[in-house]
């Protein structure tokens, strides 16, 4: 088992480099982000651009600026923004945590939420209750999730007043519900009801649709046949083969987790790192944007390699070699 | 023997009841038939939509801003059934408007997407080798990546670059420019997961003895691939291009509404956009846009499904 964890994290780094060189290519092939950034002020003169270029270090050829960011990133600094030169690591540092409060919240409750609702349905297909869930949750999957978080804003916090309708926490001298720890919650309900709603859509059609056709299967037939409680039979025969490939999609979900969910955290303002990206793209601030996609790559990675772990212990076919 | 050496009408014939099986099949089925409506609503009201809305469509609502009128943030009247929003245009008009750009993103990206994964599903399925290994490789890291950021930066970079404001006259109607860019980024991003499906359906089909039968009568490849396994594959291909559908509009919304999109044409998405700010007072230049978007993705979802049960109960997710 150490040795195959070994072996998978030293496999990462050359599969890290190279989705780093292909972003890298793909976004100054698009154009230097100098000269795009002026596409909108014609009033820039030549000598400032240039000034701009050396101290970014642009002047150089690509292969030269790609081989000084990995110097860089390797000692883990992400390099210098292009609004203000203020360093990557300082803006980045300070979101990470709130993507993750949120992600995690979100994509935990979905994920147990959503097992006893697909079981419930699937176990009478097409039954008034089965139509109910299953067009609650194609709902879900149509559904803009922005708009969605809008109208929530619009009852819940413009209209009800119950809830706040943007930030992690309260502004200075407000606090919501008496304490920091409920202003918290309440900050989080939102966005998290968001969250939870789109990805329990997804996760009941997938777990649903396994456990119909588990249900049939002949295994399942044979554990009834031999007078198994109907209970056992659905909660320990039938979901652990239905849930697998539930829980690769919760695995994809944890490692694109810090990517944060840009729309969501646009919509309620929530300092993650979801609408940092946003806002960078918008102003083509490359050095940020690769430092947000290095970040996501490595943590896709590493959640791929605990899936795969994790997949030894719930499904017993699976061997590592 | 083969197939081909039956009367030509008797293979009509034939073609055209196992359509009219699907047919019967998909009717039984309550939410495609819902679907189907609602889709057929929507195609009517992209055609129409310029026509019966009760206002002209404001050719480039941001250049217009100074002209805020009177009726800028008017609550539902008689006058303005829907409102009207933050430039003061009818909402209602607006919706009517934006019905054919969400028609001309789901409809195009489709098309590319389909053209794409079919001949890549499709030469990767049937073939194999190394056509198969590099889209294997590159769905591979569409699965773990989360493309909707890179979307955004190709938007961004290609929309600077090009005439994004503008329009292209095609057949009298005018296409907009920076539409059509979110258009070919999203289908240049969305077509590998469906070329993995194609190639999957390829790879099932080419086991089956007809394909050899036909391979021993010496059929050239071209043949075999699009006279033999396409048709069988067809119903696949047609459940997939309509959830395609749904999830490019659906795309484009986002992309327009985190400020990426075409300022210069009123998408749902756009609409949404230019009214966020002011939340807090125009409730309906947001409620009822949005809407629009849900109605039409959850009808060509619900389609998708319906077709899924009536074509193939095996692809059913």
């Amino acid at each position: 088992m150490f040795r195959y964890i070994v072996r998978r994290l030293l496999y990462m780094i050359p599969v890290a480099i190279g989705i780093s060189i292909i972003a890298f290519i793909t976004m100054y092939a698009a154009g230097d982000p100098i000269t795009l950034i002026k596409a909108g002020k014609p009033n820039v003169t030549e000598a400032t651009i240039q000034a701009l270029k050396t101290y970014y270090g642009l002047d150089k050829p690509i292969p030269v600026q790609y081989l000084t960011w990995l110097a860089n990133i390797l000692q883990l600094n992400f390099g210098k923004s292009l609004y203000g030169g203020q360093s990557v690591n300082l803006i980045l540092g300070p979101r990470i945590w709130p993507t993750i409060e949120l992600q995690l919240v979100s994509l935990l409750l979905a994920f147990a939420i959503s097992i006893p609702i697909a079981v419930y349905s699937a176990r009478k297909p097409y039954s008034k209750q089965d139509v109910t869930v299953t067009s609650f949750s194609l709902f879900g999957v149509s559904m803009p999730t922005f708009w969605f978080g809008i109208i929530l804003i619009i009852i819940f916090s413009f209209t009800l007043g119950w809830l706040p309708s943007a930030g992690s926490q309260g502004a200075a001298g407000f606090v919501w519900w008496g304490n920091p720890f409920f202003d918290q919650i309440a900050h989080l309900i939102l966005p998290v009801a968001v969250l939870v709603y789109v990805s329990l859509a997804q996760n009941i059609r997938l777990i649903r649709a396994n456990m119909l056709e588990i249900l049939r299967s002949d295994y399942v037939l044979a554990a009834r046949a031999s007078g198994l409680s109907e209970r056992k039979v659905v909660y320990s025969y039938a979901l652990r083969n239905a849930i697998t490939p539930a829980i690769t999609f919760l695995g994809i979900a944890l490692g694109g987790m810090i990517a944060g969910a840009p729309m969501t955290e646009y919509v309620f303002s929530w300092p993650g790192l979801g609408r940092q990206y946003v806002t960078s793209t918008l102003g083509l601030d490359f050095p940020t944007i690769m430092g947000i996609t290095m970040i996501i790559t490595v943590m896709t990675l590493i959640a791929n390699l605990i899936m795969d772990i994790v997949y030894v212990y719930i499904d017993p076919r699976v061997r590592i070699r | 023997m083969s197939r081909d050496n039956k009367p030509t009408a008797e293979r009509k014939r034939r073609s055209a009841s196992q359509w009219a099986v699907a047919w019967r099949r998909f009717k039984r089925s309550k939410t495609g038939v819902v679907g189907l409506i609602i889709v057929i609503a929507v195609v009517v009201m992209g055609i129409i939509g310029d026509f019966v809305a009760p206002y002209p469509a404001f050719p480039n609502p941001k250049a217009l801003t100074p002209f805020y009128n009177n009726n800028v943030r008017t609550p539902p009247n008689s006058h303005y059934l829907l409102g009207t929003d933050v430039l003061g245009t009818d909402v209602l008009s607006d919706i009517l408007h934006g019905t054919k750009y969400a028609l001309y993103v789901g409809i195009v990206v489709t098309a590319i997407t389909m053209a794409i994964a079919i001949i890549v599903g499709a030469i990767a399925g049937y073939f194999g080798g190394w056509v198969d290994n590099v889209l294997m490789r590159i769905t591979e890291v569409f699965l773990v990546f989360p493309s909707l950021l890179f979307i955004l930066v190709f938007v961004r970079v290609l929309t600077l670059g090009a005439g994004a404001g503008s329009s292209i006259n095609f057949l009298g109607i005018s296409i907009p420019i920076g539409l059509t860019i979110v258009v070919l980024v999203l289908a240049v991003f969305n077509w590998p997961g469906d070329a993995r499906m194609i190639r999957g359906e390829f790879l099932r089909v080419r086991e089956l003895e007809f394909v050899e039968a036909e391979k021993a009568l010496g059929a050239s490849n071209k043949r075999i691939i699009f006279r033999h396994i396409l048709p069988n594959i067809l119903s696949s291909i047609i459940v997939v291009a309509s959830l395609t559908v749904a999830y490019a509009i659906l795309m484009e919304a986002g992309v327009s509404f985190l400020g990426f999109g075409d300022v210069n044409t009123m998408t749902w998405g756009q609409i949404l956009e230019n009214n966020f700010s002011d939340a807090r007072i125009v409730w309906w230049a947001l409620l009822y846009p949005g809407l629009a978007i849900l109605i039409t993705v959850f009808g060509f979802n619900l389609l998708g499904d319906g077709l899924s049960d009536a074509l193939n109960p095996r692809l059913r997710d």
